[in-house]
């Protein structure tokens, strides 16, 4: 998923335990809707996160037809903003530890 | 017939009376809906805000609700308002949409998509289907799809 992908580097005191596990990183996940198209859910990929036009069109086409995709992943405070922003654009994003 | 181009200065988008007219009502109701604060009943305000955890986390929901909810409520009022006046009060519209103003327009256009296919509860075969004048559904599908048709037009000449 390239430079968007951020590792945790560094522990939030008022974080639970959880947020201290380095190797699980929360995930944002965007989940398919009928409305949304295609071409403006690949540019919102493009801008929010800067991934190439074929990356977001990857990303697109998953949630497309597999349903959900993650986007991004990284300390709570970030997945947080993450999804925040997907909001803003009217996509469907949720916030999940990963396995 | 709108039309659509790309100018130095961004986007131009040029609508024709009625349909400067059919997008200023739209966006009156959406300001309508933001300023009611509905609340988490209307399934069109839980779908312009989303849960965040996905029911798996309550408090971090809570938490989360308590300082996005009322800045994404701002922003989405901020951008509604901001192409009310892009659109004037009458006639057609005739406007050049820079990046920041033609992002602002494509989140209001998906915004009013959303509401109104949540009201008709829209899925991927619905939207598929060829309209049929005989379907009550028909006149709203067929903004639904308009406002998508200009949505892509604007994505085309902003790239």
């Amino acid at each position: 998923m390239g430079s968007t992908v951020v590792t945790p580097q560094r522990i939030d005191e008022t974080g639970t335990d959880q947020d201290r596990a380095p190797d699980r990183p929360w995930l944002v996940i965007v989940h398919n809707d009928p409305v949304n198209l295609m071409s403006y859910v690949t540019w919102v990929f493009q801008k929010l996160f800067g991934y190439s036009r074929e990356e977001a069109t990857k990303l697109m086409l998953d949630v497309h037809h597999r349903g959900r995709a993650v986007v991004s992943s990284g300390p709570r405070e970030k997945a947080e903003t993450d999804v925040f922003r997907l909001h803003a654009h009217g996509l469907w994003a949720t916030m999940s530890k990963s396995d | 017939m709108p039309r659509f181009s790309r100018s130095p200065g961004g986007v131009r988008v040029e609508l024709d009376e009625d349909e400067a007219g059919l997008l200023r009502r739209l966006v009156e109701e959406m300001v309508s809906l933001l300023e009611a604060n509905a609340g988490p009943a209307d399934p069109v305000v839980d779908r312009l805000f989303p849960a965040a955890y996905g029911g798996a986390e309550p408090e971090a929901e809570q938490d989360f609700r308590r300082y996005a909810g009322s800045e994404l409520e701002r922003l989405k009022l901020e951008g509604a308002r901001r192409t009310a006046s892009d659109l004037g009060e009458t006639g057609p519209a005739s406007l050049t949409l820079d990046e920041d103003a033609a992002s602002g327009w494509l989140a209001l256009l998906t915004d009013l998509r959303l509401a109104i296919g949540t009201r008709l509860g829209v899925d991927e075969e619905k939207m598929a289907r060829d309209l049929d004048p005989r379907d009550p559904e028909a006149p709203a599908l067929g903004v639904l799809h308009w406002l998508g048709w200009v949505q892509e037009e604007i994505l085309h000449h902003l790239a």
